[in-house]
């Protein structure tokens, strides 16, 4: 008699890998699939030594306009763990870096977090660097590795990490700094960094206590 | 006695525990689990104007295509719109990463001619003369197809969005590692703030040209 032991395994593994989307054979489109599908497990989190000389702080649009009760309660949540960051890389001497888009300037950034004038600031939509002489003003201070914080995870925290990673910068992104207070746009703007292609190789996960100067 | 006394102990150890959780705003990495996906978006019917849409067919070279399942199963489908696309003289413009080169495409869906070709990471804009080309045939909307979801789809839809381009998604001919991948960025392409309000989600079937 025949043992159904290694047709029940791969049965088994049959419905791991189909449950996982890995398996070749594919719904028409993933909105087919959208209702069965399981969000990755989550990344992570590594502490950080972070190195004042070429590492630079990206204070990311902490604007009245994207931050606030209305629709940036998460963002308005990160205000406090946005200041100890700052505080501690203005102790450091750390360049600070500030943005904010479309019409918005340094006044509409929120006080407890707001430039204290002569930092370099920079406007444009989602990714910093387009449009801008971000990377010059980066460049031109010896910098390797940026720090991502602000609002929106999925917006300009997620592009401008992006962009930094893929002109060569080293990427820190404290989850606790960045926001969307849509929880599915947050948590898949966290995956996509620790797992896209090329980007996900250079930019590292942390929290703000986990970052030491 | 000794039974009160753990039990008021159990009790200090809940209250301080929830004060704990309230006082630290939660990381996204501690509410894991409790995100749901958001709805789906609407997919739409898109009909092409040739003379003003490009299809871009991203990144579909052996060594990454192969290494996907999902992309490997989508070539079919990028083959019929590639088809489609010919038919009616859309631009094709074929996209790789750098070192591998144009001969790398996979035969279903191989080039013929001469098809403009970029070689970057996952912006396909960055280092590339992408724009100067789409911009030199009076190109305002770019179809995309290829792989990955996460990678050069989403990066390139959102930058040509950024310049100002039209972007309509294939959905059933783009592919990723994962149905999480591909999930959220059809989520993110129409709900990403600035991107949503210049792009679209489509299907091969819903797509006339």
């Amino acid at each position: 008699m025949k043992s159904t032991r290694p047709l029940m395994a791969a049965i088994a593994l049959t419905a791991a890998l189909s449950a996982a989307g890995i398996l070749s054979a594919r719904a028409a489109n993933v909105i087919d699939d959208w209702a069965n599908i399981q969000a990755a497990p989550p990344p992570t989190l590594q502490p950080v030594t972070v190195d004042a000389k070429t590492t630079a702080l990206l204070m990311l649009d902490f604007l009245h306009s994207n931050c606030n009760s209305e629709h940036g309660k998460r963002c308005i949540a990160s205000l406090p763990i946005a200041k100890k960051l700052l505080d501690e890389a203005r102790a450091n001497h750390l360049l600070v870096v500030y943005s904010a888009y479309g019409k918005n300037t340094e006044k509409d950034i929120w006080d407890q977090v707001a430039p204290t004038g002569g930092e370099p600031f920079v406007v444009s939509f989602l990714d910093k660097f387009i449009g801008t002489d971000l990377n010059k003003i980066l460049k031109d201070k010896g910098i390797k590795t940026v720090i991502v914080v602000g609002s929106a995870a999925n917006g300009a925290a997620f592009g401008t990490a992006s962009g930094a990673a893929q002109r060569g910068y080293s990427v820190i992104v404290p989850v606790d700094g960045i926001s969307s207070d849509n929880l599915f746009a947050e948590q898949s703007a966290v995956w996509n960094m620790a797992n896209a292609p090329v980007i996900s190789s250079k930019i590292t996960l942390t929290t703000v206590d986990m970052m030491k100067f | 006695m000794k039974r009160e006394k753990l039990l008021l102990a159990f009790a200090m150890a809940v209250t301080v525990g929830i004060g704990t959780s309230q006082l630290h705003a939660a990381s996204i990495i501690d509410e894991w689990a409790s995100v749901k996906a958001a709805p789906p978006p609407p997919v739409k019917e898109v009909t092409v104007d040739p003379k003003t849409t490009a299809l871009v067919m991203a990144d579909f070279v052996q060594p990454i295509c192969s290494r996907y399942p999902r992309c490997m199963a989508s070539l079919p489908v990028a083959k019929k719109v590639l088809d489609a696309a010919r038919a009616a003289k859309v631009l094709v413009v074929y996209t790789s990463i750098p070192k591998v080169p144009i001969s790398a495409v996979v035969a279903d869906v191989a080039p013929n001619g001469d098809a403009p070709f970029v070689q970057s990471f996952t912006d396909k804009f960055l280092t590339t003369d992408l724009e100067k080309i789409l911009k030199d045939h009076g190109i305002t909307t770019l179809l995309m197809t290829g792989v990955s979801s996460n990678g050069a789809i989403i990066e390139t839809s959102s930058e040509a969005a950024l310049r100002g381009f039209n972007v309509d998604v294939v959905l059933d001919a783009t592919s990723a590692a994962t149905t999480y991948a591909e999930q959220f960025v059809a989520w993110q392409l129409v709900n990403g703030p600035v991107i949503a309000s210049h792009i679209t989600l489509t299907t091969s079937d819903k797509l006339k040209f």
